[in-house]
């Protein structure tokens, strides 16, 4: 008796156990983290319970906001949805652009919706909105990769390895390309477009070259061993792109050359190199996992300086998001929270302050979205769900703006 | 350190990391993966395991002198546990010995899990928060981020969404799962003790084929190798299927 009392216990205490690590459909939740988007005094960005939100950048009030319903996972273990918006918003025209866990995109109206707030929160047709559900299943077309909108036509890289074309009015699927990553079946990089030629970085180590048009593979591809970690960055002015590697290296590639231009550094860096680069006058500037922004030679490969960042107990903190040039400062946050501005030539550096308490991070949460500049002000959505704009002129966040609904 | 912070560093990380080279070893495989760091843990645990067995064993020639016992003292409960007991004692047998294997495997569980969470790296977030978590081995970065394919089963995701394969990991589970408790677990001789006993060793296998529904099809294969593994281990150790019985159509056992 004794026994099967023991046995018993042992059984109630390893299920509640594997019960508590597991309350169904809610463990492990995605929030993602889309990025902020400024264009005519107007914030757009994804907030992490799946809203589309626009702030006045003047008035520091919202607009309006759009939930974006999403299905439940139902019971299971697995990954929940919980945040819909994934990718950062792009505004083109009237209209701003968004791709969504559940594998859709979305066009939303701005003047509309910035004229009648109520509106009902889906797509109205009588302003052109629309919404359109890519590739098949519910799990694997997730959209995590940022829309690319080139001309009349959006791209869209989904999580079932392929890249789709969509009618920019209509959301009418144009074309879609065969799976590009058979192995991993999922392409979470956004394409780059160059002419009339998209170019895609897988994570089985490829670049891919496609027609804009057709979306079939062109002749010219490139191959690594390790996967490509990040979205491709062309420069445009020697044809070359740059991209971060699972394996610590910044590769610098040629396109329609076979041989590699250059690999960054010798010896690989502390971790992956996940952000997409940043180039400007010949020199790249990439933020990497190990907490340290490179300043490298485009030509060469060559490092030219490095700047650590680092969190309050005077740790590395990793670079999450891509640095930003604005005038002729370099911006760089880490995943701590701090806030940096960089001296692009000299690779010097200072911490933007905290405006109650300069001894803590320039941010109160995380900062993992990517982030836009614009006029002299740096929008950074943090992961504590708060837009912080940083005005870089005074070396301050001089507002913010909490994205969580007041009950 | 946290507690998180120190369970990554001692069992965490080396298991993920172990299961991501053993991935890159095996083409590719994560399922192998999976596959070979359970025979991995199965072997490590040897020791324990031959002592559950032996103990099994002990338990299993003993049960002619229990139900002696049984008809002896069946009336007087208090006086046929402290014979049990005597007995137990002059053959020298734990009779929770079989426990053991079962509470130390227990954390490898969680560390398993965690770490075939983390290395599918399903989302965004599982993959960025991996990088945290690797060495700076070149096999590792090679590896990352792996495929979660596997004999048609995505073992990211739960047997509930992988659909017919799912469920039948499911059942390979559980079944697998019955098969060992019942080849390991002495019939009692309580009447009541044998109750419970019966209803744990179906609940048990019931338990663990509703959690691969729930669970990644990662652990469930984890399981189901681990199960498999354990019943030809106690079949050739203990020479034969121990108190599994296969009734017969003719009538004989």
């Amino acid at each position: 008796m004794k026994n099967a009392k023991i046995i018993f216990l042992i059984v109630i205490s390893l299920s509640t156990l594997l019960l508590v690590s597991c309350i169904p459909g809610s463990a492990q939740p995605i929030g993602g983290w889309p990025g902020t988007t400024v264009h005519d005094n107007t914030i757009y960005v994804g907030s992490r319970d799946g809203r589309v939100v626009a702030i006045n950048a003047l008035s520091e009030e919202m607009q309006w906001s759009y939930h974006i319903t999403e299905p439940s996972d139902g019971m299971g273990c697995g990954p929940a949805v919980v945040s819909a918006a994934i990718t950062t918003p792009i505004v083109d025209g009237d209209f701003v652009y968004i791709g969504t866990y559940s594998g859709k995109v979305l066009a939303l109206n701005t003047t509309a919706r910035s004229q009648n707030p109520d509106l009902p929160e889906e797509p109205q047709d009588r302003y052109h909105e629309w919404e359109t559900p890519i590739g098949t299943g519910a799990r694997n077309n997730a959209i995590v990769a940022d829309l690319v909108i080139s001309g009349d036509v959006i791209y869209v890289s989904s999580s079932d390895g392929r890249v789709y074309s969509l009618r920019k009015d209509f959301g009418d699927q144009v074309k879609k390309s065969g799976i590009l990553d058979e192995k991993h079946s999922k392409l979470w990089t956004s394409p780059v477009i160059e002419d009339d030629t998209l170019y895609v970085s897988t994570f089985d180590g490829h670049i891919y070259a496609l027609s804009a048009e057709t979306l079939e593979l062109l002749e010219w591809s490139f191959k690594l061993e390790a996967g490509f970690a990040s979205s491709p960055l062309i420069c445009k002015d020697t044809d070359t792109m740059f991209l971060g590697s699972f394996d610590r290296h910044l590769y610098a590639v040629k396109i329609g050359s076979a041989v590699l231009e250059w690999r960054f550094p010798e010896e690989p860096a502390g971790n992956w190199f996940w952000a997409s680069p940043v180039v400007n006058e010949g020199i790249v500037y990439a933020g990497c996992l190990d907490g340290t922004v490179y300043a490298i030679d485009a030509q060469t490969g060559e490092k030219l300086w490095e700047f650590e960042s680092k969190d309050q107990r005077g740790k590395p903190s990793s670079i999450v998001s891509p640095p930003v040039l604005i005038g002729n400062l370099l911006i760089a946050a880490n995943e701590a929270g701090n806030v940096y501005v960089i001296d692009p030539e000299t690779g010097e550096g200072e911490r933007i302050k905290n405006r109650e308490n300069g001894n803590k991070s320039t941010i109160n949460a995380q900062i993992r979205a990517p982030f836009c500049a614009h006029e002299g002000l740096v929008y950074i959505r943090a992961e504590d769900n708060c837009i912080y704009v940083v005005d870089i002129e005074k070396g301050e966040v001089s507002w913010d703006f909490s994205l969580a609904i007041e009950e | 350190m946290s507690f998180v912070e120190v369970w990554h560093l001692i069992i965490g990380n080396p298991i993920l990391n172990v299961l991501i080279v053993l991935s890159h070893v095996l083409f590719g495989q994560f399922g192998l993966a999976i596959i070979a760091l359970t025979i991995i843990v199965r072997l490590v645990s040897w020791p324990l395991t031959r002592r559950q067995l032996k103990s099994t064993k002990a338990m299993q020639d003993m049960q002619p002198k229990l139900q002696e016992l049984q008809k002896k003292y069946g009336k007087n409960k208090q006086k046929l546990q402290q014979e049990m007991m005597k007995l137990y004692k002059e053959a020298g047998v734990n009779p929770l010995g079989c426990l053991w294997p079962m509470l130390i495997q227990f954390p490898i569980w969680i560390a398993l899990y965690q770490a075939i969470m983390s290395a599918l790296a399903t989302t965004p977030e599982h993959l960025l928060n991996l990088a945290h978590r690797l060495y700076s081995w070149e096999m590792v970065s090679q590896a990352i981020p792996l495929s979660s394919q596997f004999l048609g089963l995505d073992l990211g995701q739960t047997a509930l969404q992988a659909g017919g394969r799912g469920l039948l990991l499911a059942i390979i589970v559980g079944g697998t799962m019955w098969v060992q408790q019942k080849m390991t677990t002495a019939p009692s001789v309580d009447p009541r003790q044998g109750a419970t006993q019966r209803m744990m060793t179906l609940m048990m296998p019931l338990m663990f084929g509703f959690f691969t529904l729930m669970f990644p099809s990662g652990l469930a294969l984890y399981w189901a190798v681990s199960n498999i593994i354990g019943i030809v281990t106690q079949y050739f150790v203990t020479g034969g299927w121990g108190y599994l019985k296969f009734r017969s159509p003719f009538g004989k056992y």
